[in-house]
């Protein structure tokens, strides 16, 4: 039987109401996977900080490997285990350093991963954020040749097979944040984080992943329970190990186990936000685009103006069971209570 | 190698696979397109707005 596939996107920085926040489309994946025999979704969707949910059929794949496997110009090659180089943005304060390594070897002996020695930029990354006329987050990086030249290091001389990064981020605007964690904003910091990522996959081809370094926020008594997951503890780097820890290698050649863009039969995206190269790239296949109206983010893309043939569905909780019919065989229009009989095609063509 | 946010306008295509050819050969000539997303669509006036982060040697 073909194992049936499904590619779950909430894109990162565009204030999503489902995904927007501290990790908190997981419970989304979780159902997902359960409906499906393989789950391709992306750090965004698994990431909780100190909180992740390993799922045995789901792909950790980074959003510039995502786009490329939608344009099938790189395959995924499943893997037992990576092993995970570690840099740290010489911008980091020599505390807060300390306890994203501590964070790192608590990761390795209480989890089991495995982790090459790490390695400190030769410069501070110099991240800057922005926000955008659209509303989303956006970011640039001012040393991508100290990122890119620690990231060959630990590939060359390490070994390592998957590359997460922690930089430290400027101080974000107070009241940008104080939304955030209000559970009505957007995420200032994601579409900078995107940024370092997409950076280290389209140079080397091989899965990272960003944890952002903060100071400790003041406790907030009205911190909404989306964005919670990020106040547990000093780091966000434990759901990025666990996530690189089995993620998919990317392959240019097709090889016996590796999977391409052909095989996937669903692919899930909030309404409004079907403008990015995945989904632009996903329609061209037989995939059955489901698009999920209550999922509003900052975008104005629906799928029809730019030509997008979809299913809308209200909710995640519906696309569950167009998931489960889909997967069956089972047409949609028969689970409606009325069905509109078949018409004789004229044969002259 | 720097990275730049830039933002532009461009004409809706007949299907999804143009515009993504149209957006990426825009975004070109502005540096090597590491990160897009179409933000919006003008209907009346059939043009799409995209952000993206391009990168320059």
């Amino acid at each position: 039987m073909k194992p049936y596939t499904v590619v779950l996107i909430i894109p990162t920085g565009i204030g999503a109401a489902i995904g927007g926040y501290a990790g908190d489309a997981l419970p989304v994946a979780r159902a997902i996977a359960q409906s499906c025999d393989r789950l391709i979704t992306h750090p965004n969707v698994l990431n909780g900080a100190q909180l992740y949910w390993p799922l045995p059929n789901a792909f950790y794949v980074e959003g510039y490997g995502l786009d490329q496997f939608a344009k099938g110009r790189w395959g995924l090659q499943s893997v037992h285990q990576n092993r995970i180089g570690l840099i740290l943005d010489r911008a980091i304060a020599p505390d807060l350093r300390l306890r994203h390594v501590q964070a790192a070897e608590g990761c390795r002996a209480t989890l089991g991963l495995n982790l090459t020695d790490y390695v400190v930029t030769d410069a501070p990354l110099d991240v800057e954020l922005r926000s955008s006329a659209s509303g989303a987050s956006w970011g640039t990086i001012g040393n991508t040749g100290s990122l890119l030249r620690a990231a060959e290091t630990l590939i060359q001389q390490a070994r390592a097979e998957a590359i997460a990064i922690v930089a430290r981020f400027p101080d974000v605007d107070s009241l940008a944040l104080e939304k955030y964690r209000h559970g009505c904003g957007v995420d200032p910091l994601a579409g900078a984080e995107a940024v370092i990522s997409h950076l280290i996959v389209r140079q080397f081809r091989i899965p990272a992943a960003h944890a952002p370094a903060l100071s400790p926020l003041p406790l907030d008594p009205l911190l909404s329970p989306k964005s919670a997951a990020e106040e547990i503890g000093y780091t966000f780097l434990p759901c990025v190990l666990v996530g690189l820890s089995r993620a998919p290698q990317f392959v240019t050649q097709p090889t016996h186990e590796s999977i391409w863009t052909d095989q996937v039969d669903a692919v899930i995206v909030p309404e409004s936000a079907c403008g990015g190269s995945a989904i632009l790239s996903f329609s061209q296949q037989k995939t059955l685009i489901i698009a999920v109206e209550n999922n509003q983010t900052m975008m104005r893309v629906s799928p029809e103006p730019i030509g997008i043939k979809s299913i809308k569905v209200h909710s995640y909780i519906e696309a569950l069971g167009l998931l489960v019919a889909h997967r069956a065989g089972i047409s949609f229009e028969s689970l409606n209570p009325s069905i509109c009989p078949l018409r004789c095609l004229s044969n002259v063509l | 190698m720097t990275t730049h946010f830039i933002s532009a306008e461009i004409d809706l295509q007949d299907n999804p696979l143009q515009l993504q050819k149209e957006i990426e050969a825009e975004l070109e000539k502005h540096g090597k397109p590491l990160r897009w997303a179409i933000t919006k669509v003008d209907q009346e006036n059939e043009t799409v707005q995209v952000e993206a982060i391009v990168t320059k040697q």
